[in-house]
């Protein structure tokens, strides 16, 4: 059994409740301000940059690992991958060959639209630090901050596709929340045909719900949704998630769509934060 | 072991460090719903054991760096850990004189009252969590109490 020694002065017993009282109200004061007033962003952010160092303790043992892995391999598989590269950019070169002039086309004719959804015109590469936020929550932490121009808001994207948004910014990192958070949802459309619905996250890293789609719609299994610019967030036209099923009851009025995101949530080192500029 | 004025703040202060470090290191996906509150089960420790090392101020500032850390309001873990914190500081003499069995009990009863004063917030602000799997926290941290418990004993004896 555990037996516990006494070091215990049991003299000043009768202030237990005083003090919890107090130290309750603080908190609930906190609470208060930070939720119904936004007050709070200073401090958090000052509190922030006290546990800062607490999160690189434990995020650098991960990243000497990465680096020592990263220097003790062979001669050949780095030529395989310096060769590997080389062929992945020069195909990326191809497909960008279009691009410029294809994206002018694309203003002027959002232009006409009177379309106000942009493309993004600057963006900077953040981490995923190795820190665990919340187990229930899709939430990652990434060390970029206010410090480097994040804003809460902003969209984050990884190679695959739209990663998610920032949560709350701290002054050298911010919490990103993942589109397949169970409390997120992106109005999305389907590329094909420009079907407009929402897509909510499910909890779970690979899959998504499309839950207002009507059996009658138009969508099959295969489609892609991008990001429809509804909303403001994201920017329209990035890849949000490939249809895996779509289930038509007869009986129901809404289908039931599984979708997969082709944003890699649960495996993304690298994602890339985005600035929109608005096309006039 | 520790007098009256000689009290217990390092080992106190690198116990709670400890926690907070293991409240956040990353664990594979099916182990981090397991993750027991560390640095509740510590600060029930000080709280039982010494409540004037680091009283309630303790519960207060690691509940706020759990708030920083992972909270979803500031103060919401701070809250519930200072009552949580008060309470076993009033039981604590029972307590103290408890079998391992029924001590592990009683710290259930706290874990689960923290976790549910952190679900209440969390819906009363709008950010419900409704899994199950929540649950399971109070009952590993109970399960592992004695060996907590037994480790913060030997350091405390140095």
């Amino acid at each position: 059994m555990v037996a516990f020694r006494s070091a215990d002065n049991s003299g000043r017993q009768s202030g237990l409740l005083l003090r919890c009282i107090l130290y309750c109200l603080l908190a609930i004061g906190l609470m208060i301000l930070d939720k119904r007033y936004d007050q709070l962003s200073g401090i958090r952010r000052a509190l922030s940059v006290v546990v800062y160092p607490l999160q690189v303790a434990i995020t650098s043992p991960f990243e000497a690992w990465d680096w020592l892995h990263e220097s003790l391999r062979s001669r050949d598989a780095l030529r395989a991958d310096k060769a590997r590269l080389e062929q992945e950019l020069r195909m990326a070169r191809f497909r960008l060959q279009r691009y410029e002039a294809m994206e002018t086309e694309v203003r002027q004719l959002q232009g006409l639209r009177e379309n106000t959804t942009g493309v993004a015109h600057k963006f900077i590469v953040g981490d995923v630090m190795n820190v665990d936020v919340d187990a229930f929550r899709a939430r990652v932490m990434v060390d970029k901050g206010a410090r480097d121009g994040v804003f809460v808001g902003q969209a984050v994207l990884d190679e695959g596709g739209v990663f998610g948004q920032v949560a709350r910014v701290s002054e050298l990192t911010c919490e990103v929340i993942l589109i397949s958070d169970a409390t997120h949802a992106i109005p999305a459309q389907v590329n094909r045909n420009g079907l407009r619905t929402v897509v909510l996250g499910s909890g779970d890293p690979n899959h998504l719900k499309l839950p207002y789609v009507s059996t009658a719609a138009d969508i099959v299994k295969g489609d892609l949704l991008v990001t429809s610019g509804l909303g403001g967030v994201f920017p329209a036209g990035y890849p949000v998630g490939t249809v895996i099923e779509v289930r038509r009851d007869p009986a129901a009025s809404l289908a039931e769509v599984d979708v997969q995101p082709t944003a890699a949530l649960d495996r993304s080192r690298l994602l890339l934060f985005i600035w929109v500029d608005a096309a006039k | 072991m520790t007098r009256e004025d000689q009290l217990p703040r390092t080992s106190m202060t690198i116990s709670a460090l400890a926690a907070l470090i293991l409240a956040i290191v990353p664990l594979p996906y099916p182990l981090d719903v397991l993750r027991p509150d560390f640095l509740v089960l510590v600060v029930l420790y000080w709280s039982i054991l010494a409540p004037r090392t680091g009283g309630l101020a303790l519960a207060f500032i690691a509940g706020l760096a759990l708030d920083v850390l992972h909270g979803i309001v500031l103060g919401q873990h701070a809250f519930a850990l200072t009552l949580m914190a008060a309470w076993a500081t009033q039981v604590r003499l029972r307590v103290r004189v408890f079998s391992m069995l029924h001590q592990s009990l009683t710290i259930f009863a706290f874990l689960a009252g923290y976790q549910f004063i952190l679900f209440w917030i969390d819906g009363a602000t709008g950010n419900p969590v409704t899994f199950l799997s929540r649950w399971f926290a109070p009952v590993i941290g109970a399960l592992i109490w004695p060996a907590l418990a037994g480790l913060l004993n030997r350091l405390n004896d140095r």
